[in-house]
């Protein structure tokens, strides 16, 4: 799963950038307000989930390692 | 208040005052006004110690923090100007601006969004500050392990540079535009009394430094000791989290560009959820579209919303209130009336235009910048002088509406010819925004080949709409006339901004594919 996502984010979002799982990733020049709605829209088709604007907070996508925190505790609810 | 003020006086003043009063908040830290004026003094003093004098420049780039207005006050103090870049800019554009502005020094923050050695590289600077090992110089600690510098330096006056903010030029090169003391003081006090601003305020600081909305969180703030909390980018592109800060920070006084209130409205999980101690909402940059305002003003009960208008050049130089009974129903949100303190033209080749007619909105202000950072072209054709005063040509096509209120049109630039007809792009979009399902709507003018420019469009639609193109398209015939058509319209998921968070026209421009000339129906 954190392999999936951060292939995404550096392939898709990044072109071609790298970035480790715990770098803030919301920081000007790095994703977007596009790569976030992208970014949701991947997360979801990939894995089968909804993510409601309720869940869309900086404590579940403030990096990559938070949103696969944020989808391993949604899996276990 | 007197005429020879400073903008980083106001700090000191405030700080002498109420020392112990919180001047900014960031992520759950605090600053008080006389630890603000403290780190600010040994900023100075270690930036004179490294040899920077008055009337240097200095750069600051790193992602918005308290070291942001730290830094500002710290540079001013020391004589010298701020030259903020877009945290995350590509090193070349960061080269380019820092080269182009002759800066002497650079204060960082090393992070997976900037380049540091090769935003400095080939420019000579005296010294980098907190680029910990990435480039040698001293570290942010170091630089605030300073004692303090005189809060002036000699023979400093409010007509000295205080800060270049630098925006896109048409061409590619950076276009840097000098605001002094004077003008910059002169739109915090401007703006602290038309909004009434005092010591129990706490602002929103939404904007980053390279954008002028950020000089009212940094000024006017201070200038009557309130609070400001400085809002990490991160925030902003997560609604959810913008609403609890909005609450747990207990603001009264927000000012950003439309998007950030739209995307609070469209993805902040508001609900039925209110603010009710936010008393004044302030936008500018771009315009409101009236039905997002009308959607989101029942979320704020006890604010007055404000449409602030202005080129960086002019900083905000209207004002419109909206009044209480506005609907989306009365249409597009009028600038309103010149700030106080500044006067308005509308001119028409060079002429005043009679009450009612459309032309170009022409101003000066306490406000306007200086001109253009070593620029003689740019600034010869800047100005109109009126009676031996400089006006700043905004570029903006305007009217006066019967109750006297200035009505903004579009630039003057957004007109184009297609076929022969004159079109008001701006116009356009209107007309696509009315739409139930069109949440922001963009349009811009496509060369097909010489001679021939037809308009492109692109919109963003509501989550969970039916609505298609085709539909849109035939909604827009139904609206238009036949050569005011777009060629296409194409549905995205969200636009490409500009480092100032506008719509970025020209990047949608560049992308859209214009039909093959075969199938365009020149009628």
């Amino acid at each position: 799963m954190i392999d999936q996502i951060k292939t995404f984010v550096e392939t898709d979002l990044l072109s071609g950038g790298s970035i480790a799982t715990d770098d803030e990733l919301l920081l000007s020049g790095l994703v977007d307000s596009l790569g976030v709605m992208r970014l949701v829209g991947f997360i979801e088709t990939t894995f089968g989930v909804q993510v409601p604007a309720r869940d869309m907070k900086l404590k579940n996508f403030r990096t990559i390692a938070a949103i696969v925190g944020y989808l391993e505790a949604k899996a276990d609810a | 208040m007197n005429d020879s003020d400073l903008i980083h006086l106001a700090l000191h003043r405030t700080a002498a005052s109420t020392p112990d009063k919180p001047a900014l908040r960031c992520d759950g830290t605090e600053l008080t006004y006389g630890a603000l004026a403290d780190q600010a003094s040994a900023l100075a003093a270690t930036l004179i110690e490294l040899g920077i004098e008055r009337g240097d420049r200095v750069g600051i780039w790193f992602d918005k923090s308290l070291r942001t207005p730290i830094s500002i006050y710290g540079i001013l103090q020391a004589g010298a100007s701020y030259v903020p870049l877009d945290p995350g800019c590509p090193a070349a554009r960061a080269n380019a601006i820092l080269s182009s502005a002759g800066c002497r020094a650079l204060i960082t923050q090393p992070g997976p969004n900037r380049n540091i050695p090769n935003a400095v590289e080939g420019l000579g600077l005296v010294t980098v500050i907190g680029a910990e090992a990435i480039v040698p110089g001293p570290s942010w600690a170091q630089a605030l392990d300073a004692s303090p510098a005189p809060t002036t330096p000699k023979g400093m006056g409010p007509d000295d540079r205080a800060y270049i903010l630098f925006t896109s030029g048409s061409t590619g090169t950076p276009k840097g535009i000098e605001h002094t003391h004077a003008s910059g003081l002169g739109y915090a006090r401007m703006a602290a009394d038309l909004y009434g601003l005092n010591a129990t305020d706490r602002l929103s600081n939404a904007s980053p430094a390279h954008f002028d909305m950020s000089t009212f969180d940094y000024f006017a703030s201070a200038l009557v000791g309130a609070t400001t909390t400085v809002i990490p980018d991160p925030y902003l592109k997560m609604p959810a989290s913008l609403a609890d800060l909005i609450e747990d920070e207990a603001l009264t006084v927000w000012y950003s560009v439309p998007l950030v209130l739209v995307q609070l409205l469209r993805f902040g999980d508001l609900g039925t959820r209110t603010f009710p101690l936010v008393r004044q909402v302030n936008f500018g940059g771009e315009p409101f579209v009236p039905k997002h305002l009308d959607a989101l003003r029942p979320h704020f009960p006890n604010a007055q919303f404000s449409n602030a208008y202005g080129p960086t050049e002019l900083n905000q130089c209207t004002y419109y209130h909206v009044p209480p009974e506005w609907s989306a129903e009365d249409g597009p949100l009028p600038i309103g009336a010149p700030c106080p303190g500044s006067e308005a033209l509308i001119l028409d080749d060079g002429e005043e235009v009679t009450q009612g007619a459309v032309g170009e909105l022409v101003m000066t202000a306490p406000t306007m910048m200086r001109g253009y950072w070593n620029d003689d072209a740019r600034n010869a054709e800047a100005f109109h002088i009126e009676n031996g005063r400089p006006f700043y040509r905004t570029g903006d096509l305007v009217r006066t509406r019967a109750d006297g209120a200035l009505e903004y049109l579009g630039r003057a630039d957004r007109q184009i010819k297609t076929r022969g007809f004159r079109v008001e792009l701006d116009c356009v979009e209107d007309i696509l925004a009315r739409h139930a399902d069109v949440v922001e709507v963009a349009t811009f003018a496509v060369r097909v080949e010489e001679g021939l420019d037809l308009i492109g469009a692109a919109v963003v639609l509501a989550q969970e709409t039916d609505t298609t193109a085709e539909a849109l398209t035939i909604y827009a015939q139904s609206q238009l006339e036949h050569y005011a058509m777009p060629c296409r319209i194409d549905v995205m998921a969200d636009f490409p901004r500009t480092h100032t968070d506008k719509i970025d026209r020209m990047q949608l421009a560049r992308a859209f594919a214009p039909p093959p000339l075969a199938e365009i129906s020149l009628r």
